[in-house]
C-alpha cells in the first residue's frame, strides 16, 4: 500500500467521483407525518397512515384521484351482470411487479384469495370477506363472484387497502411480506427503520411512462406537531400533514412555504342515543341541534378550518344530499324542549371520544351552547381504552350508558354505503359497529338494503336521498362541523394534496430545483 | 465483595417474579379491548374477532399470565400486537438509542452540576453561590418540553446550526441532552452544594487546614470525596429514571428511544410490550443500585460489604 504511488490514488478519486456524479441532481423528497407506520401490508393496516403511505409501491385494480373521483387503475374496465353478483374486470397489460413478475388475472386472484381466507386474520378480512370466489377467465381478465348483492363493491375494490400484492412475493416471504412490499407501485420499497423512517426509490419499470418524477421518497414519522412545523421551516422535510390549527399563521408567514386547508369529508357531529329519555323524544333531539352555533363552533375550536355540517353525509362522498346546515335558533330550541316538557332543561352527560385538545374545546364549547337552553352536561373525555369499553364494546343496548356523544367518521370507501350503514342502520348498534345514536328507522334500513341490492345509478340515487332526508328529519344526531384538512409543503414541491379522506395522493409528485 | 454482588444478583430473581405478575395483573386492569383497539376504528365484529385470535386474547387470564411467564423464562417475550414483531425486537432497537442519549446527557449535567455546587459551597453566600443555584432552581423548574422547543426554534430554526430532530449524527445529540440534562445537572448541584456544606464543617476538614494544607487539597481530596456518597447515590437514581426514556424529550425530538415506545404501547394497549418495558426499567434500577453500593466501597473504602 505505501509504495502505491500517491498520485494515482488522487486520479483513481477523481474518476470514480466523475462516474458517480448523477447525470442530473437527485430528487430526494421527505414527508413528514404524524405517526408510525404499523405495517406495510395495506391488507393488515387499520390506520389511514399506513395505507397512504403504502400507495408508494402498491396500487390497486381501482382508486381514487386526489378528489376522491374512482379511477381506474391497474384495470382497463368492468362489467357486472344484472343480479349484481358477478363482477369481470379486464386487467391493462404489460405491466410488472418490481420483482420482474407479470401483473395478471392469477395475481389477482391470488390476492382475494389471501384476504378472504379467515386463516390469515388479515385486519381487513370484513372489508373483502363478500366475496365468495375469484376465478382466472384468462391472463387478463378476472370474475369475481359476490356472496350477497353489493352495489358498493368496486368502491372497495378502489378503497386503498385493495391492492395488488405479487404473489410471488408472497410466496417468497410468507408472513414477512408485512415487512417486505412488492408491488406494481410508482417506487420500490427501500427500507424501513421502524424507529426513524420508511425510504423508497423510483421503479424503472413503472408502466406509466414518465413517472414517477422524483428519484426518492422518505417517509418520516414525527410525533410531535411542533416539531414537524419546525422541520417544515429548515428545510428538512418538504411537505406535513396534520398542521395544527395554531401553527397555521407561523407558517403562512415563511415566503418558501404553502399552507392548504383542503375540504375533507371527515365529519363530526353529536350523536344521542334515542333509546334513552329524555333523547327519545324527537323535539327534545331537534331543540339541541337549533341551540348549538355551527358557524361559531368552526371558528373557536378548528380556528376556522371547517365549517357548518351541510347534511348527514359530506360533500365529497358519493350520493350526498345538501340538507342543511342545521340553523341556529336558540327561540326555537326553547319552544321545542318547553313542548317536550322540559322548560328548565335536565342534566346529563356529554362524552367525546377523544382526549386531544380540539376535543376538549369543542366540548366545552358545546357545555356552553347547551347551557343557553338550561341543559347542563357534565363532559369527560374518553380516552382510546375507555371509549372502547364504555361505547364501542357496550354489549347491551337497552343499558347502553352514552348519552351525548361527540364524534367524527370518514367514510374510507368514499360511498355512502360506508357513511350511513355503519353508524345509522339498526343493525349497527354497538358492539358490532358504530351506531352510537341506536338510532332505528325501518324506512332508512330499507333504503340502505335497497340501495345495496341495486346496481341502476339512478335507483341507488333516490334510496340514499330518501334516507338522508328521513335521517335529517329524526335527527338522531346534531350534525356539527365539516373539517378542513390543513397540510403545509415547500413551494419547489407541487403534485401532492391531501385527500378528502385525509389520505396523500402524490401520483404527480415533482421535486423544483 | 464477589460474593456480595452474586447475593444481590440472586435476590434479583424473586423481584423481577413479583414485578412482572403485578405488571400483568395491572396491564390487564386497565379498560379497553386491545383486540378492538388494533382492529381499527371501523372493523366488523368478525374482523375483531379474528384479530382477538390472532393476538392470543381469547385465552383465558391465568392461561395468558402461565404463557408469558414461561415464555419470559426461555427469554421469549411474545409479539406486540401493534406490529406483530418480537417485542425483544421491539424493545431492542429503541433501548441503545435511549442509552446513549442518557450517557450524554449525564456526563455533561453531572460535570456541570458538581462543578456549580462545588463552586457554590466553597463561596457560600457569596454571588458565586447565588448565580449558581439560580441556575440550578431555574434548571429543575423549567419543563423539558419547553426548554425543548424553545432549543430548536433557537439553534435549528432560526440560527440553523443544528438539525431539529432524529438521531442518526452527533449533532441530533445536542439539543435532546441538553434538555435532559438540565433538570439532572440543576439536581446534581443542589445535592452537591449542600453535601459539600456539611462536609466543609466536619472536625477533619478543620484538621487539615490546621496542618496547613493548601485549600485546594483541602477541598479537592478531603471534601469531595467524602462528599461524594449522596451525590453518587442521586446520580444512580436519576441515571435509572432517564433510562426509562424521557417521553416528553422523546417526543419532541423525535428519538427512537424507550419513552416514545412506551406511550404507543400503552395507546394501543400494547401489553407484551408495556410488560417488557416495565419489567426492563425495574431490572434496570436493581442493576443501578448495585452499582452505587460497590462505587460506595471505592469512594470511601472503610465501608466493607459481606
Amino acid at each position: 500500500m505505501k509504495s502505491f504511488p500517491r498520485s494515482l490514488i488522487v486520479t483513481a478519486l477523481a474518476l470514480g467521483a466523475l462516474f458517480a456524479a448523477p447525470a442530473h441532481a437527485a430528487k430526494d423528497v421527505v414527508f413528514a407525518v404524524a405517526s408510525t407506520f404499523t405495517t406495510t401490508d395495506p391488507y393488515d393496516a387499520n390506520d389511514t397512515l399506513s395505507q397512504a403511505m403504502a400507495k408508494s409501491f402498491y396500487e390497486g385494480l381501482y382508486g381514487f384521484d386526489k378528489d376522491m373521483k374512482m379511477i381506474p387503475v391497474l384495470a382497463e374496465s368492468y362489467e357486472v351482470t344484472k343480479d349484481g353478483l358477478t363482477y369481470i374486470v379486464k386487467l391493462k397489460k404489460g405491466i410488472k411487479f418490481h420483482d420482474g413478475t407479470d401483473f395478471n388475472a392469477a395475481a389477482v386472484k391470488a390476492n382475494f384469495d389471501r384476504v378472504t381466507n379467515p386463516d390469515n386474520k388479515l385486519k381487513r378480512y370484513g372489508l373483502y370477506s363478500n366475496i365468495g370466489k375469484t376465478e382466472v377467465v384468462d391472463d387478463y381478465t378476472a370474475k369475481i363472484t359476490l356472496k350477497t348483492p353489493f352495489s358498493a363493491f368496486l368502491n372497495n375494490l378502489a378503497h386503498p387497502s385493495g391492492v395488488m400484492i405479487s404473489p410471488a412475493a408472497m410466496t417468497k416471504y410468507g408472513k414477512d411480506i408485512s415487512a417486505n412490499p412488492v408491488g406494481t407501485g410508482p417506487f420500490k420499497f427501500v427500507e424501513w427503520q421502524r424507529t426513524d423512517y420508511l425510504k423508497v426509490a423510483k421503479f424503472d419499470g413503472y408502466w406509466k411512462k414518465g413517472y414517477p418524477k422524483v428519484d426518492t421518497i422518505t417517509w418520516k414519522p414525527v410525533v410531535d406537531n411542533n416539531s414537524r412545523a419546525a422541520m417544515m421551516q429548515t428545510g428538512e422535510a418538504h411537505f406535513t400533514y396534520p398542521v395544527p390549527y395554531e401553527q397555521a399563521e407561523t407558517l403562512k408567514a415563511k415566503p418558501e412555504l404553502e399552507v392548504v386547508a383542503a375540504p375533507s369529508i371527515v365529519l363530526r357531529y353529536l350523536s344521542m342515543n334515542t333509546q334513552q329519555k329524555p333523547f327519545d323524544n324527537p323535539k327534545v333531539r331537534e331543540a339541541i341541534a337549533y341551540s348549538i352555533n355551527k358557524d361559531a363552533l368552526a371558528k373557536v375550536a378548528f380556528g376556522g378550518y371547517a365549517f357548518a355540517a351541510p347534511g348527514v353525509v359530506p360533500e365529497g362522498v358519493e350520493y350526498n344530499v345538501k340538507l342543511g346546515p342545521w340553523p341556529y335558533d336558540l327561540a326555537k330550541a326553547k319552544k321545542l324542549l318547553a313542548e317536550a316538557g322540559y322548560p328548565n332543561g335536565f342534566e346529563t352527560e356529554l362524552w367525546s371520544a377523544y382526549n386531544h385538545s380540539t376535543a376538549q374545546k369543542v366540548t366545552q364549547f358545546l357545555q356552553q351552547q347547551l347551557g343557553q337552553i338550561g341543559i347542563k352536561a357534565k363532559i369527560t373525555l374518553l380516552e382510546a381504552g375507555q371509549r372502547v369499553e364504555k361505547v364501542e364494546s357496550w354489549q347491551d343496548p337497552a343499558t347502553a350508558p352514552v348519552r351525548l356523544y361527540y364524534v367524527g367518521w370518514s367514510s374510507s370507501t368514499g360511498e355512502a354505503d360506508w357513511a350511513i350503514r355503519p353508524l345509522l342502520a339498526s343493525g349497527s348498534f354497538p358492539p358490532s359497529l358504530f351506531n352510537t345514536a341506536y338510532y332505528k328507522s325501518d324506512k332508512v334500513d330499507a333504503d340502505i338494503k335497497a340501495a345495496l341490492a341495486t346496481t341502476d345509478k339512478t335507483e341507488k340515487t333516490k334510496f340514499y336521498r330518501d334516507a338522508q332526508e328521513q335521517i335529517w328529519k329524526d335527527a338522531p344526531w346534531a350534525p356539527l362541523v365539516v373539517e378542513k384538512l390543513l397540510s403545509a409543503h415547500n413551494k419547489k414541491l407541487t403534485g401532492v394534496y391531501t385527500m378528502p379522506d385525509s389520505s396523500f395522493n402524490f401520483t404527480e409528485v415533482d421535486l423544483k430545483p | 465483595m464477589l460474593q456480595y454482588i452474586v447475593k444481590r444478583l440472586l435476590g434479583l430473581l424473586p423481584t423481577l417474579l413479583i414485578v412482572g405478575g403485578l405488571v400483568f395483573m395491572f396491564v390487564h386492569l386497565l379498560p379497553g379491548d386491545p383486540a378492538r383497539l388494533a382492529a381499527g376504528p371501523d372493523a366488523t365484529p368478525e374482523t375483531v374477532a379474528l384479530v382477538r385470535q390472532d393476538l392470543g386474547l381469547d385465552r383465558s387470564l391465568p392461561e395468558q399470565f402461565v404463557r408469558f411467564t414461561t415464555g419470559v423464562l426461555r427469554g421469549d417475550f411474545g409479539r406486540s400486537l401493534r406490529t406483530k414483531r418480537p417485542v425483544s425486537t421491539e424493545v431492542g432497537e429503541r433501548f441503545m438509542p435511549t442509552f446513549w442519549l442518557t450517557l450524554a446527557a449525564m456526563s455533561w449535567s453531572v460535570v456541570i452540576g458538581m462543578l456549580i455546587g462545588v463552586v457554590s459551597a466553597v463561596w457560600r453566600n457569596r454571588w458565586p453561590d447565588r448565580l449558581g443555584m439560580t441556575l440550578a432552581v431555574s434548571g429543575i423548574s423549567f419543563p423539558a418540553f419547553a426548554l425543548g422547543m424553545v432549543l430548536m426554534q433557537i439553534f435549528a430554526v432560526q440560527l440553523n446550526w443544528l438539525p431539529t430532530v432524529g438521531a442518526a449524527s452527533w449533532k441530533h445529540y445536542i439539543l435532546p441532552s441538553l434538555t435532559l440534562g438540565a433538570a439532572v445537572a440543576a439536581i446534581m448541584a443542589r445535592f452537591t452544594r449542600s453535601s459539600f456544606v456539611e462536609i466543609l464543617q466536619e472536625d477533619y476538614v478543620r484538621t487539615a487546614r490546621a496542618k496547613g494544607l493548601s485549600e485546594n487539597v483541602v477541598v479537592i481530596k478531603h471534601g469531595l470525596r467524602n462528599a461524594l456518597i449522596p451525590v453518587v447515590t442521586m446520580m444512580g437514581l436519576q441515571f435509572g429514571f432517564l433510562l426509562g426514556g424521557s417521553i416528553v424529550v422523546e417526543v419532541v425530538f423525535n428519538w427512537p428511544g424507550m419513552g416514545r415506545l412506551l406511550v404507543d404501547a400503552v395507546d394501543m394497549r400494547d401489553y407484551p410490550v408495556i410488560q417488557a418495558e416495565v419489567l426492563l426499567f425495574s431490572l434496570e434500577f436493581i442493576l443501578i443500585n448495585l452499582i452505587v453500593d460497590v462505587l460506595y466501597a471505592v469512594i470511601n473504602p472503610t465501608i466493607r460489604y459481606r
